[in-house]
């Protein structure tokens, strides 16, 4: 379902309307992750060396050979392996690129570079290309570095200059945004980022790569600036990881500080020894370059395959943006919420206490943001039952710890499509406390709703995702296309009962429901020619129509009356949509065709009617209104609206005008009358005086009662009994003698 | 938004201004006055908002906690008295404490400051915090930027000439900047009197007090509406798109106001309450079917509407604004591709409404789900050792996990360049056939001895044993037939 909603002139706003219409606003679901869209962050390249210098051992030795003690004695265990350099920096390089890709699976690129005696460059910045897969198969082509290779020729220089070339090339995103601005396009801006992960000789090394870059910039941006697909670089920052055996002394100097070098390129160098040390600290960075925070859900109770009637209590820790945490940093709360500094890094975590769900309820709360996450250790136990729990379709939600003791729900953990969010949740007072009802508002107050025609209507307008080529014949968009359907469909559509009779109607569904489409068959026609002559049938055989009675104390219109109606009704219907094509257009012939009286003697029976009315008019004043006042079209209507006036002003005092809503089945059937017939150009009657000419009826209760109501049968008398007698059926004829 | 009056009652306000009529004002009258105007227009038109009235000299007092009702309101306004000299800093920080005590950080706030101008003067004035703003140790920081979205308006009982002639200006409008530029100062025009001062507060109300009309537009089923809280402009990016974007506001004429407004003034509201609205019976289909809709706001900004009931059972129609963009929410895709389920070859929601198009899968799954292997910890390698041994041992019944775990073990290795790692378990399982009991079914030495085999050619790094996509297949042997998993 599509609503459409615009500000109107406020010239257009009736008060008496909106005066209790509310809607409420909460903050926005999702929030932005940052006011920047190309911001240093858009674009990183890594450059991992692959010189022989690489395949050195890490000497972090893993003891894979575990089952020694369960086996027997004489077995020798096999000596524990360890990581190359090249192992341990291609491994934490492609968790960095995970945990990226899971926090911002669209508009974070990386493009991945190795670097020997010459450049592989294993992606491209197109978006297809992002993921960790694609990434992993490129690097088992590489393989681990040469060590038989000759140092000479090989160098991370190389990919160094590539990255800078690449960081030139235009993204898809960036393009899209310039043809989008067509004369601004220069807002678009090009930023990145180069980490390096080699193993450097000495500061001055690390300087000479520095100044590398530097010029390289310089002299791509000289080339960029001539190009269409090339971007010159405003901005670039370098992170030169410098990575060394684990026992050995480290060459390089370490400087995490941003060191400017000029105005576009800024390096900072981190010297690391292999192995959990250069993990964590490529963790760290990838928070601090995303923006990232970590949430560790505590107290998350799993049954131990052992012993499943014990539960043991588990941690696991989420990666997420940072303004998941936003509420606890402003308030400063970071360290009350439990923040503490993990194994992981020198990072700061805020811990959340697992609170076990109750209900599976499909309940909305006051979410004001939600996130994506990531897990640390994403194949450990603990973190793969939870994400598959959450994967599941379960959520989760989280607690505060709080040393006052007072429990505050802050997060939730929910999946949807595939993917975990963190969610925000208000837990302080709402604005929004305590709304009014609907009911008290404009029309709040109406009981005869179509809520479940409505729903229907929904679901029949309910939208679904259309592939990106989808655009129809006339150049629309999915979208247009489900606003023009809603145009059509709502072209007739009472939002009342007792303002509709065709849509009570079992028998008008199949033509109701062909009608308001864009395109008929011949077959559609068949179908609803069918409903019609079904109808004539119905009016044949005479079967009562869902009319209301409302008002009349009778039986309502009479049945010829009811179906007049229902047709005028019908026609309306299908008038609003003949413009739609030929075969709407057939359809309404065949209404036309089929009804029940040809005008010229509808005509001639109305002027006939008149005529009755006059004479009950001047002839029994105010008798027995409810017996004839429906039983004939408009202008006899008016007739009975005009006496009804007059009994109103004899009766004078309407007093209690009830304060409840009609119940359902009550309701006032006379708004038919009063809308339907297209032809009744005196105006519409009002509701008021529907209802007061009720009330009038009501009093007429308390008077004696007439003569001719109390000696009649079923409420039917026999009037004009004497003339009856006297001239037999001279009266009928008299009436059509006088025209 | 929740507002916070921020009322001057300082020695100060008290000061007469001098009127040509008979009746002597203080300022602080004016004040009054102004204020009262602003609370008789939210009571009209904005009663759902929460106010508070926060009165301030050198201390400050909260009058009245954040409230809808206005006659308090009015009252504590009514009763005001007067204290000594003016200190600004220290009423902020009031007012800071004040509402993230009530609305924590993320609530916007709109704070209303009505003075004089007359910032004190030594210690505690504006002047000397503005001065010493720059030397704050941490928790003695000037209270402004408020840490929650804030617009702070200084109303100033004082026209902008006075303001001018002393610094008072300038350090009202550092404030402001200080306050990240989110706010705007008031001062009064001509001479200082009740009607300047109802113009004054006139273009406060237009500026952040004005109701927000729209008409919600479904086909041709439409209806009037005041949506609340106001919804502010947002900016997207700052670079590419500066301009914020507002929620639609070009005149999208449509036939309203089609209600009878020929009835009497009296009963204006009854007639109201009884002639049909869209809103209403939206409101009733969404909360019987459980389902929400989609609202357009502008171009490339959405949202939508459902039915909200809070704990009394009272529930009204609830909008919720996405962020701007063509995508808001990833599970929805975009929003322009979203069309009329009937177009669809075939029902997306099944003909017994038991499937449904959403959520739309991501084109790559996320790490945590698809199998990914992590060797970053010593023990995540050993688990998957022992995972292919566990299952070497179960052979031939568990060939095909066998092959599945050692295979995810082989394209791990690859991609990291550990061939050391190969090797190694290359010999685990030569070992682990030597090992094998008299008992054991021959098949399974076979299949040890292959995958064996079959590692080992790929840590030789030989381009054709160790392409990446390419995995060890199970040895087919005369005990294996159709394939081992199959027997028992």
């Amino acid at each position: 379902m599509l609503t459409t909603f615009s500000r109107a002139g406020l010239a257009n706003v009736t008060p008496a309307i909106y005066l209790k219409c509310l809607f409420y606003f909460p903050q926005s679901l999702c929030r932005r992750t940052g006011l920047r869209m190309f911001s240093v962050s858009h674009k990183t390249a890594f450059v991992v060396d692959h010189c022989p210098y690489m395949a050195e051992s890490s000497r972090q030795l893993i003891e894979c050979d575990m089952l020694t003690k369960s086996r027997s004695q004489g077995v020798i265990p096999l000596a524990p392996v360890s990581k190359s350099l090249w192992t341990c920096a291609i491994e934490c390089s492609m968790e960095y690129c995970r945990i990226l890709f899971d926090v911002y699976p669209t508009w974070k690129l990386v493009n991945y570079i190795v670097s020997d005696s010459e450049v592989h460059i294993l992606n491209s910045w197109k978006q297809e290309d992002q993921n960790t897969h694609e990434l992993m198969a490129a690097l088992a082509a590489v393989g681990p570095p040469n060590p038989r290779q000759d140092p000479e020729c090989c160098s991370v220089l190389h990919g160094l200059v590539a990255a800078v070339e690449s960081l030139c090339k235009i993204t898809e995103y960036q393009h899209e945004s310039r043809t989008t601005l067509m004369d601004t396009a220069d807002r678009v801006a090009n930023r990145g980022r180069i980490i390096c992960l080699t193993n450097a000789k000495s500061d001055t090394h690390v300087r000479m790569l520095e100044d590398c870059v530097l010029e390289t910039i310089q002299e791509q941006n000289k080339r960029a600036a001539g190009s269409d697909r090339l971007m010159p670089i405003q901005q670039c920052e370098l992170v030169l990881v410098h990575i060394y055996p684990q026992g050995e002394e480290t060459l390089v100097s370490d400087r995490q500080k941003k060191e400017v070098l000029s105005s576009m390129l800024s390096s900072e160098v981190h010297s690391v020894r292999a192995g959990r040390y250069l993990a964590s600290k490529l963790n760290v960075l990838v928070q601090q370059h995303f923006d990232l925070a970590s949430t560790t859900i505590t107290n998350i109770p799993m049954k131990e395959e052992q012993h499943a009637n014990t539960s043991a209590n588990y941690d696991v820790e989420l990666l997420h943006h940072r303004d998941a945490h936003m509420e606890f940093i402003k308030s400063g709360d970071l360290h009350m919420a439990g923040s503490t500094s993990r194994d992981s890094g020198l990072k700061e975590t805020v811990t959340l206490k697992w609170c076990t769900p109750r209900t599976n309820s499909v309940e909305l709360h006051y979410c004001t943001g939600a996130y994506r996450i990531s897990p640390v250790d994403v194949n450990s136990r603990p973190s793969s039952c939870l994400t598959n729990f959450l994967l599941n379709g379960r959520s989760v939600l989280l607690e505060q710890p709080r040393k006052s003791g007072s429990k505050v729900i802050s997060h939730m953990l929910s999946s949807h499509g595939g993917e975990i969010f963190l969610h925000v949740l208000n837990s302080t007072r709402s604005t929004l406390e305590d709304p009014p009802s609907i009911s008290e508002g404009c029309g709040g107050r109406v009981t005869d709703y179509r809520i479940t025609d409505f729903g229907e209507f929904m679901r029949e307008n309910r939208l679904t995702p259309f592939p990106d080529s989808m655009i129809d014949a006339a150049g629309r968009t999915p979208v247009e296309r489900a606003k023009s359907q809603l145009e059509r469909y709502t072209r007739y559509w009472p939002m009342i009962i007792s303002q509709t009779t065709i849509f009570n109607m079992q028998a008008v569904v199949p033509l109701a429901n062909l009608i308001v489409k864009d395109t008929l068959t011949d077959e559609d026609v068949l179908t609803c020619q069918k409903t019609v002559y079904n109808l004539v049938d119905m009016e044949r055989k005479s079967d009562p129509l869902p009319i209301s009675t409302v008002g009349s104390r009778g039986k309502g219109p009479k049945r010829d009356e009811q179906y007049r109606i229902m047709w005028n009704e019908l026609e309306t219907l299908v008038k609003a949509h003949v413009g739609t094509s030929e075969r709407h257009q057939r359809v309404l012939e065949c209404i036309s065709a089929c009804r029940s009286k040809p005008p010229e003697e509808e005509e001639r029976k109305k002027r006939g009617r008149k005529r009755e009315d006059k004479e009950d008019k001047t002839e029994k004043n105010g008798k027995d209104t409810e017996e004839k006042g429906w039983t004939t079209d408009s202008e006899r209507l008016k007739g009975v609206m005009e006496r009804e006036k007059d009994e109103q002003s004899e009766c004078e005092i309407i007093k209690d005008s009830p304060d409840s809503p009609e119940p359902l089945n009550k309701k006032p059937r006379l708004a038919t009358e009063e809308q339907q017939p297209p032809e009744k150009s005196k105006g519409p009657v009002s509701l008021l005086t529907l209802w007061t000419n009720r009330i009038t009826q009501a009093n007429s209760r308390k008077h004696q009662e007439f003569a001719g109501r109390l000696s009649s049968v079923n409420n039917k008398a026999e009037l004009y009994q004497h003339l009856k007698e006297e001239n037999g059926m001279d009266v009928h004829e008299n009436g059509k003698a006088t025209r | 938004m929740p507002t916070v009056v921020l009322l001057d009652s300082s020695l100060s306000m008290t000061r007469p201004v001098s009127v040509e009529g008979s009746e002597e004002f203080q300022r602080k009258n004016l004040a009054v006055h102004g204020l009262t105007m602003l609370f008789e227009h939210m009571a009209t038109n904005y009663r759902l908002e929460f106010t508070s009235l926060v009165a301030f000299s050198s201390l400050w007092e909260l009058l009245v906690p954040f409230s809808r009702d206005y006659n308090t309101l009015q009252e504590a306004l009514n009763n005001l008295e007067d204290y000594d000299k003016t200190c600004l800093e220290a009423a902020l920080q009031g007012v800071s404490n004040v509402v993230q005590q009530e609305w924590g950080t993320s609530c916007p706030c709109q704070v209303v400051l009505v003075t004089d101008g007359a910032l004190g003067i030594g210690r505690g004035s504006l002047r000397h915090s503005l001065q010493t703003v720059k030397q704050r140790v941490d928790d003695k920081k000037f209270p402004l930027p408020f840490p929650f979205p804030s617009k702070l308006y200084v109303m100033c009982i004082a026209n902008a000439e006075e303001l001018q002639a002393t610094d008072s200006m300038d350090n009202l409008e550092q404030l402001i900047n200080l306050n990240g530029g989110e706010g705007q100062i008031y001062t009064m025009e001509g001479p200082l009197c009740l009607k300047s001062v109802q113009s004054m507060f006139g273009k406060l109300i237009d500026q952040a007090y004005s109701p927000f009309h729209a008409v919600l537009r479904c086909g041709n089923l439409t209806s009037d509406v005041q949506v609340f809280p106001r919804p502010e402009p947002v900016t997207i990016d700052e670079e590419v798109d500066p301009i914020p974007k507002t929620v639609q506001t070009e005149g999208d004429e449509i036939g309203t106001g089609a209600t009878d407004d020929t009835e009497e003034e009296t009963s204006t509201n009854q007639m109201a309450g009884k002639s049909p609205n869209f809103c209403v019976l939206l409101h009733g289909s969404l909360k019987v079917e459980g389902m929400v809709a989609l609202v357009q706001l502008g171009p490339d900004w959405f949202g939508m509407l459902y039915s909200q009931a809070d704990s009394k059972k009272k529930s009204n129609l609830m909008m919720s604004l996405f962020d701007p963009g063509s995508e808001p929410l990833p599970w929805l895709g975009r929003m322009s591709q979203l069309g009329p389920a009937s177009d669809a070859a075939e029902n997306p929601y099944g003909e017994d409404d038991s499937k449904s198009p959403f959520p739309i899968q991501p084109k790559h799954k996320r790490s945590y789900a698809q199998n990914v292997t992590v060797w970053i910890k010593a023990s995540g390698l050993q688990t998957d050792v022992q995972k292919i041994l566990r299952n070497a041992k179960k052979l031939p019944e568990k060939t095909q996990t066998f092959y599945k775990e050692l295979n995810r073990l082989r394209k791990a290795a690859l991609a990291f360049g550990f061939w050391e790692l190969l090797k190694s378990v290359a010999e685990l399982l030569e070992r682990e056939c030597t090992l094998l009991p008299d008992s054991a079914h021959p098949d399974a030495a076979f299949q040890l001895s292959h995958a064996a085999q079959q590692l080992k050619l790929a840590s030789s790094g030989d381009s054709k044993y160790a392409v990446f996509e390419q995995n060890i297949t199970p040895m087919l042997t005369d005990f294996s037939g159709g394939g081992g998993a199959d027997r028992i």
